[in-house]
């Protein structure tokens, strides 16, 4: 378990910058933290062993370890209703698609100590107003639609409880169900509205709601069901409405934490915990894909128990970066009681300065946007099949048994909510457990088993051994700079497993290859996912994993567009941006046992790749590593011309068998036959692939994710690690490469 | 409900096994893993790291998320490759009732 966890409020930050650290104890007592550089974080004994380096710098000394909870659960909170006049007769209206019933409470809408409209544990709508309960004969189903409303009629001292389903298959129309009991209610302001929550009595919010909601209002008056129906299902008549008090339409301003009241009173609310906006609502019946074409099909919000944004830790002390301090990949560690083996790291970037160039030419790219797909997976944990996928039982870290205790940390992309819908966002405003060095995974391979940041110490640790000096700079800092940032070096080398990207990112590392930028791809299936940022809440980043990919779920019918950006969500490769175009290589299979060498192609002696191979000799090269024992394995990528590798493109070396646990990638198994697999189809390999861009530039990739662990076979004394140096070596020379033209494909 | 039933025509796969517990398998071999390591567990065996490549403790998991893992005391590996000789013969027995190590000498 983990004693203690923190995390940063940014992953990357220059030099005189200031970084907020948040501490919560889960055990200890008392903890102390230092600075240090992460230079090799894989504590395998095979491996090149741990290394840090400790920065001189005081942060503060021995402090209280205070124990600070996860909150998860998303809604809407809109404050300000206290401007309203107080309310004698109201209706309270919604509509609901509730898709988890689990015997919890769940409230659907919520003017907390005045009323409510929620689920109880049997399933059944209840209405509360002041002291009065109504609880419907109607249970809400997770397969429909529901108009549900609680209203109050002081004349007739009435409170009411309706809901009508809407049955999509039914060839009647929808009939509301009302119960109705005597009531004197006094006249009051509601103080804030709640959707999809409500307040507990210490203020906390609970009873989250897992489903969608649509178009909650409330009018100063009691309306009939029908007259609700009529009403919701029209905005324009809704808002002249004179009893209106407030609706909100969800299709506004889909793209921010905001939500617009239409109503003339203009109580404005905001999201809490980042639901996810953008889905299809009550009236989406299919007629439209995109919702930047017909926003107002797109009026519902998808709300989970388990959404997590900002975990909003108090900060326990600030550090300014030293204005000395190099680039380079750092952590704050945080010792509990003086228990060194127990510590926590926060891991984060400290990119060279952003006004002026390090004079460094080589840039580690820190592959943030991964991370956080990854941040706190648990594939070995969540999904059974992931045994399979590795050839042997799940290890569980410690870190994986806190994760298993602690589900409130909130998920990665690649988790399911409680309800089984996909998990579209991740946030690094909370404790990402897994982005520590030492710490173990599910998919490294046989071997040290390690995965995405810890693997990519591999690479940091390959840089230190052979003294290249090096800029570290993140996916967030490409996203924001571009080129501008990228034009610095003559080489750019990737992490192990770059695989999610934005548009901004994908785009600045193209326009640096074909201006004569070096990549060197030392990773696999990279480049692979679409996500987004949001430019009103930092830190969050969102994925639609639409039509194809390897993927553990799908958006949902019409829900294939990013709610962030409006992006068409999902592979790459489908929206015109192949990694093959940039890489010359494009993922094909996958599997977590063992790993190949490649054997070297005639391509090997093309006088375009002599510098590569100088004091390398064939025919295999690889037959070693720390994953999987091998250089090409856990996920691996072919050139393909059909897919964009450029027809120049030599493709030096290839793995030429894996094992049948590796099979065809979906987007190319379009016609599934029992032999798409590692021992049967040769489409299944990694290809050691390198070319050169009209603009001077050049591309290296191993098409692995394995590579690295290779490198820092021997204490990086092999083959792998002098061809990579091979590489870099004249990958760092200013001399522009010349752009054959030719067939070389 | 996985269709496929271990029986007794699947020793020479568990004879593979033993030979070689990771790596290349046979299709028939990786059918009856796929058995074993597929979704139909209530309480699916796994390692908890003790010592980082050094120590191990079979545990259970069980399937919901946040329930807690469940160590079986006194079973420790110190190798990996052992510990799935271990769990592949824990799990022949639960799904045959089978005795691996006393029921594979008894055939050829």
């Amino acid at each position: 378990m983990l004693p203690i966890v923190g995390y940063t409020n940014k992953l990357t930050a220059e030099p005189g910058e200031t970084v907020d650290v948040m501490v919560s104890s889960f055990g200890a007592k008392t903890y102390s933290a230092d600075l240090r550089q992460i230079i090799q974080g894989d504590t395998n004994p095979e491996g090149p062993g741990y290394k840090d380096h400790l920065i001189t710098l005081d942060l503060g000394g021995t402090r209280t370890a205070i124990s600070k909870p996860f909150k998860p659960g998303s809604c809407v909170i809109v404050p300000g209703l206290g401007a309203l006049p107080a309310i004698q007769d109201f209706t309270l209206a919604a509509v609901v698609r509730p898709t988890l019933l689990d015997g919890r409470r769940r409230s659907i809408v919520a003017l907390p100590g005045l009323a409510e409209i929620a689920i109880d544990g049997d399933g059944h709508l209840t209405g509360q107003a002041g002291d009065t309960a109504l609880v419907s004969s109607v249970k809400l189903s997770t397969k429909h639609w529901h108009v549900v409303s609680l209203s109050y009629d002081a004349r007739r001292e009435l409170l009411s409880l309706a809901i009508a389903r809407d049955r999509d298959e039914a060839s009647t129309p929808p009939r509301a169900h009302i119960v109705s009991t005597k009531a004197v209610l006094a006249a009051r302001v509601p103080s804030e509205c709640i959707i999809a929550a409500t307040r507990g009595a210490d203020g906390e919010l609970t009873a989250f709601l897992d489903g969608k909601v649509d178009r909650p209002a409330l009018f100063d008056t009691c309306l009939e069901p029908d007259t609700i129906r009529t009403l919701l299902t029209d905005f324009a008549l809704l808002r002249r409405q004179r009893s209106l008090l407030a609706a909100w339409d969800f299709s506004r301003r889909m793209t921010s934490r905001t939500i617009c009241d239409i109503s003339p009173f203009q109580m404005h609310g905001h999201i809490h915990n980042a639901p996810a906006r953008a889905m299809t609502g009550w009236l989406w019946k299919g007629q439209e894909l995109d919702w930047k074409l017909r926003p107002d099909l797109y009026s519902a919000i998808h709300f989970h128990a388990t959404d997590m944004y900002d975990a909003g830790w108090d900060v326990d002390f600030t550090l300014t970066i030293p204005s000395d301090l190099k680039s380079g990949v750092y952590a704050v560690r945080l010792v509990p009681d003086g228990d060194e083996d127990s510590a926590y790291f926060c891991v984060f970037a400290v990119r060279p300065p952003r006004d002026r160039p390090s004079g460094n030419t080589v840039a580690f790219l820190f592959p943030t946007c991964s991370y956080m797909a990854y941040a706190n997976h648990r594939l070995g944990m969540d999904v059974p099949g992931t045994e399979i996928g590795m050839g042997r039982a799940v290890e569980l870290d410690r870190h994986h048994m806190f994760l298993q205790n602690n589900p409130g940390i909130g998920f990665s992309v690649y988790e399911t909510h409680d309800d089984e819908s996909g998990v579209f966002h991740t946030s690094r405003l909370r404790p990402i457990v897994d982005m520590q060095p030492k710490v173990k995974s599910f998919l490294g391979g046989f071997g040290s088993n390690i995965w995405q940041f810890n693997a990519d110490t591999h690479i940091l640790g390959w840089l230190d051994a052979i003294g290249q000096n090096h800029d570290v700079i993140t996916d967030e800092d490409m996203h924001a700079d571009g080129l501008t940032l990228l034009q610095r070096y003559n080489v750019v080398i990737t992490g192990t497993h770059p695989e999610y990207y934005t548009r901004n990112m994908i785009e600045a590392l193209q326009g640096f290859t074909d201006r004569g930028g070096r990549l060197m791809y030392l990773g696999g299936n990279g480049f692979y996912w679409v996500v987004s940022f949001n430019e009103d809440m930092p830190g969050i980043m969102e994925c639609r994993r639409s039509e194809a990919g390897i993927r553990p779920w799908e958006p949902g019918h019409g829900q294939f567009y990013h709610g962030f950006t409006g992006e068409y969500g999902g592979l790459w490769r489908r929206n015109d941006h192949p990694p093959n175009h940039l890489c010359g290589v494009g993922m094909t299979s996958q599997g977590f046992d063992v790993s190949e060498p490649y054997v070297l192609s005639d391509n090997a002696t093309d006088p375009r790749a002599a510098f590569i191979f100088d004091g390398i000799s064939g025919p295999g090269i690889g037959n070693f590593g720390l994953a999987g024992g091998g250089a090409a394995g856990l996920e691996v990528d072919r050139a393909d011309p059909a897919q964009g590798t450029p027809d120049h493109a030599l493709v030096l070396a290839f793995s030429v068998r894996h094992t049948d646990i590796y099979l065809m990638t979906p987007e190319d198994l379009l016609d599934p036959t029992p032999d798409w697999s590692g021992t049967q189809a040769d489409i299944i390999r990694a290809d050691l692939t390198f070319f050169e861009t009209e603009g001077g530039g050049a591309v290296f990739s191993t098409g692995s994710i394995a590579w690295a662990g290779a490198m820092a076979w021997n204490n990086y004394d092999n083959e792998v690690a002098r061809m990579t140096h091979n590489v870099l070596r004249r990958f760092n020379e200013e001399t522009p490469f010349d752009f054959p033209g030719g067939q070389g494909w | 409900m996985a269709r496929y039933q271990i029986t007794e025509e699947d020793f020479a796969f568990a004879r593979e096994f033993m030979e070689t517990p990771i790596g290349y398998h046979s299709p028939g071999l990786q059918r009856v893993l796929n058995r074993m390591r597929g979704a139909d567990w209530t309480r699916k065996y796994v390692l908890v790291i003790e010592e980082r490549y050094r120590l191990w403790r079979l545990a259970q998991l069980p399937v919901g998320r946040g329930a807690q893992v469940e160590i079986i005391e006194g079973v420790v590996y110190t190798d990996l490759v052992e510990a799935e000789r271990d769990i592949f013969r824990r799990r022949w027995k639960d799904l045959t009732g089978q005795d691996l190590d006393t029921a594979l000498p008894q055939t050829t």
